[in-house]
């Protein structure tokens, strides 16, 4: 099971991946559409790039009252369905990521979904802020980070 | 709301009576002008009558994001201000990075148009369409920071764009600017000053809304693939990683570093003004982006001594570091990263600035300036603290020198006297930006034609110095033979001068930097004109938008014509015409006035303008479509 995986050192807030996203899921050029949001901390030359991280017990598919928000296992992915979504807003608000967000036309919920598997934005950040891959590599690359760490360090053989 | 990115909407500002209204931009004029920049030349040509006293009410001041602003074309983000300057008293063209400029097309509007003056400071908010004139009299007087903070609190949206001038600009400084999304900046010849004499402190804008492509699909496959393209380009690569102050070293090397008022041309211990240095020495702390930019060539620095003040704020770039470092003398980079941190805040180009100083350093070590004019600064070249403390008494107009600095170095040469003009490296009222136009003859002439005084923002033929296989291949292309790469001969420089001021005109209007037209050349007039047909439903071929191009610089010239600009006006700073270079690769090297009048006769002939008056023909206004426009400037 494939994740966006972030490493806001490399953001420089550059939005492409908000554009992609808009154009892609949307057909217009609109960050406020867009799934994955970079916030700014301009006194501090900071970007951070946020998006869905496809919780594997989700707080949005609990808290909805209709059902509209549910695991799609196929990818997996949190999807809505447009159909069921009454635009309460609970998902929106239960999210600990900021995820969710609402489409004040359309009057239904939205998040990331991946793209069915093959996430747009991710080839057109150029500098490898976001990439997609296997949720087990993350934890596999912070370990060897840190052990590296250590072998570097001048008192190891 | 969803706006068709070929149906642009001007908003009108008039601060005098407090009213706004809209517009549409004709179909016809679009395809002719390209918009942004090209449009915005139009504008302040039906609107501004000659004579105008730039810091009066009467001047307009009109921001135009470009055409693409708000899309994923590659560095497209760009906002183009325009208004009559009160250095040159010419037309002034500024361009300005950031994210301003997106926020604004979102927002619901491709250009402000600001005329009047307020009679209170104030600041204006547009969002979603809406627009507010609000009171900024508790902001007046603060610097850009606190001001962005104060009106993000006060509206209480931490995603708001702003554009403001700091004290720099209420003061009218001459070289004052107008900062940009905070990291970025419309800098030159004084366009902060025309804001401040509206009393106008800030734009604040928040936009929501959306943008669509006539051809959605093959803008967006068109712009995401030369994207990818420019991963690979080694110019891109260096001021991502670097940032543009990545060049120091090389330029240093080959001698093309100015230094002390253009009197040297390299310093030692120049590479502590370097983007490498930045980043080894643990001085830089992020690489920041303009809207849509992938090269991200901004840093985010923080002392870490703090021997002149802590800094933690962005910048600094290559024309600064040669600016307010190697050209007076100085190499001691926490020095270099306050005194740019002191342009931010207040408000001033850094361009400008480090020139004023470095001019008032010759002119202090020469005598004209005294000891006790000096007001208690040692100015001799090489001075870091006096240097930090005279940016702060330009911006702020303290005291005598201050004041008298503040107003730039043409006239502050005019008050001291004597040979004092000689030095000051100016033409027009503007301050020269750091290349050298003795060894490099195409930024000579372009130089000389820029209308808003001598730059690189109008031509940027950097192709001539045949750095890159790029470059030479452009040469080739526009003059026939790669043989004319080569920056040191006269030779076809009128031709790479027309071809880059086409495109960097183009360019402009679309909202692209130029590093991505003339500095690498992955967004080419054929990607621009592909484009243009995607986004607007427009369809124009490759000619038609270097024709655009060239429209909108004779338009700009047409301005200046009105305003009494002839053939004298195309010309150079007095020390790049007359005193060679004294030492490097480039020794011995000067463009004088034999030079440069050939130059300037053979591009005349190209483009069709008088070579006695310089003004443009009515044959040339014909074939331009400008004649009905502009038919007033070509009979003056």
């Amino acid at each position: 099971m494939e994740t966006l995986t972030i490493n806001a050192e490399k953001c420089t807030s550059c939005r492409a991946c908000e554009l992609t996203c808009s154009f892609t899921k949307e057909g217009v050029f609109a960050p406020s559409l867009s799934r994955i949001r970079v916030v700014r901390f301009m006194n501090r030359g900071l970007s951070v790039p946020t998006v869905c991280v496809n919780c594997a017990r989700p707080a949005c598919v609990e808290v909805c009252p209709t059902e509209a928000a549910y695991i799609d296992r196929s990818v997996p992915v949190v999807r809505i369905d447009e159909e069921k979504c009454i635009g309460c807003g609970e998902c929106v608000k239960a999210c600990p990521f900021g995820a969710a967000d609402f489409n004040e036309e359309k009057g239904v919920a939205y998040m990331c979904d991946l793209c069915d598997g093959n996430p747009a934005c991710v080839s057109n950040c150029i500098y490898g802020a976001l990439t997609f891959k296997p949720r087990y590599t993350v934890a596999e690359q912070k370990r060897r980070a840190a052990a590296e760490a250590y072998a570097l360090s001048e008192h190891v053989r | 709301m969803v706006r068709e990115l070929g149906k642009q909407k001007i908003l009108n500002v008039d601060l005098s009576s407090g009213q706004t209204s809209v517009q549409e931009v004709p179909t016809d004029e679009l395809k002719g002008l390209l918009g942004g920049r090209g449009l915005a030349a139009k504008i302040l040509y039906e609107r501004l009558k000659p004579g105008t006293d730039p810091l009066g009410p009467e001047n307009i001041l009109i921001f135009a994001p470009g055409t693409f602003s708000g899309t994923n074309a590659p560095s497209s983000g760009r906002t183009t201000v325009t208004c009559k300057g009160p250095a040159t008293g010419f037309y002034l063209k500024v361009s300005g990075g950031g994210h301003v400029g997106a926020e604004l097309k979102y927002a619901g509007y491709d250009y402000i148009v600001i005329s009047g003056k307020a009679e209170e400071p104030v600041y204006l908010w547009i969002h979603n369409g809406e627009i507010e004139i609000r009171d900024a009299g508790h902001l007046w007087g603060k610097g850009t920071r606190e001001t962005d903070r104060l009106i993000k609190n006060e509206l209480g949206d931490e995603n708001i764009q702003t554009a403001l001038i700091g004290p720099a600009g209420e003061n009218k400084v001459l070289f004052s600017c107008i900062i940009l999304s905070l990291y970025n900046s419309a800098s030159r010849g004084g366009v902060g000053a025309v804001m401040g004499s509206k009393n106008l402190k800030a734009i604040a804008v928040r936009g929501t809304g959306a943008l669509r492509a006539a051809d959605g699909k093959g803008f967006f496959k068109l712009a995401s693939d030369i994207r990818k393209e420019m991963a690979t380009d080694t110019s891109a690569n260096t001021m991502h990683q670097w940032g543009t102050a990545g060049f120091i070293p090389g330029l240093n090397a080959l001698g093309m570093l100015p230094t002390c008022n253009f009197s040297k041309t390299t310093i030692e211990g120049g590479e502590r003004l370097s983007g490498q240095y930045l980043e080894d020495e643990g001085f830089l702390v992020g690489r920041e982006s303009c809207f849509a930019c992938s090269i991200a060539c901004h840093r985010y620095v923080r002392t870490k001594e703090h021997r002149y003040g802590e800094v933690n704020d962005s910048g600094p770039e290559l024309e600064t570091m040669m600016s307010l470092g190697a050209e007076c003398g100085i190499t001691d980079t926490e020095a270099v990263l306050k005194a740019n941190q002191l342009c931010n805040d207040y408000g001033i180009d850094t361009i400008s600035t480090g020139h004023v100083m470095a001019w008032a350093m010759e002119t202090y070590e020469k005598g004209l300036i005294t000891e006790k004019e000096a007001e208690g600064l040692d100015l001799r070249f090489g001075n870091a603290s006096a240097m930090v403390e005279l940016v702060r008494r330009m911006a702020l107009r303290e005291g005598w020198l201050g004041d008298l600095l503040a107003e730039g170095t043409k006239r502050a040469a005019e008050r001291i006297g004597g040979d004092a003009w000689m030095w000051a490296i100016q033409a027009k009222g503007l301050e020269q930006s750091a290349c050298d136009t003795r060894g490099a003859k195409g930024y000579a002439l372009g130089f000389a034609l820029n209308p808003r005084g001598p730059d690189h923002l109008t031509t940027e033929a950097i192709a001539e110095f045949g750095f890159t296989e790029e470059a030479k291949a452009l040469i080739k292309h526009i003059t026939g033979d790669e043989k004319y790469a080569v920056s040191t001969i006269t030779d076809k420089r009128p031709e790479i001068v027309v071809w880059h001021e086409d495109c960097y005109a183009a360019s402009d209007a679309l909202g692209f930097c130029a590093f991505t037209s003339t500095a690498s050349y992955n967004v080419n007039p054929e990607r621009m004109a592909k484009l243009f047909g995607y986004a607007t439903g427009i369809e124009i071929s490759e000619q038609e938008l270097m024709l655009a191009g060239r429209r909108i610089m004779t338009l700009e010239r047409c301005f200046n014509v009105r305003e009494g600009y002839r053939r004298e006006h195309d010309t150079l700073p007095w020390r790049m015409m007359n005193d060679p270079i004294p030492d490097g690769i480039n020794k011995g090297l000067v463009t004088d006035k034999e030079m440069l009048d050939k130059m300037l006769d053979e591009y005349f002939k190209l483009t069709g303008w008088d070579p006695t008056t310089g003004i443009p023909t009515r044959e040339e206004l014909e074939r331009l479509g400008l004649l009905k426009l502009c038919g007033d400037a070509a009979s003056a």
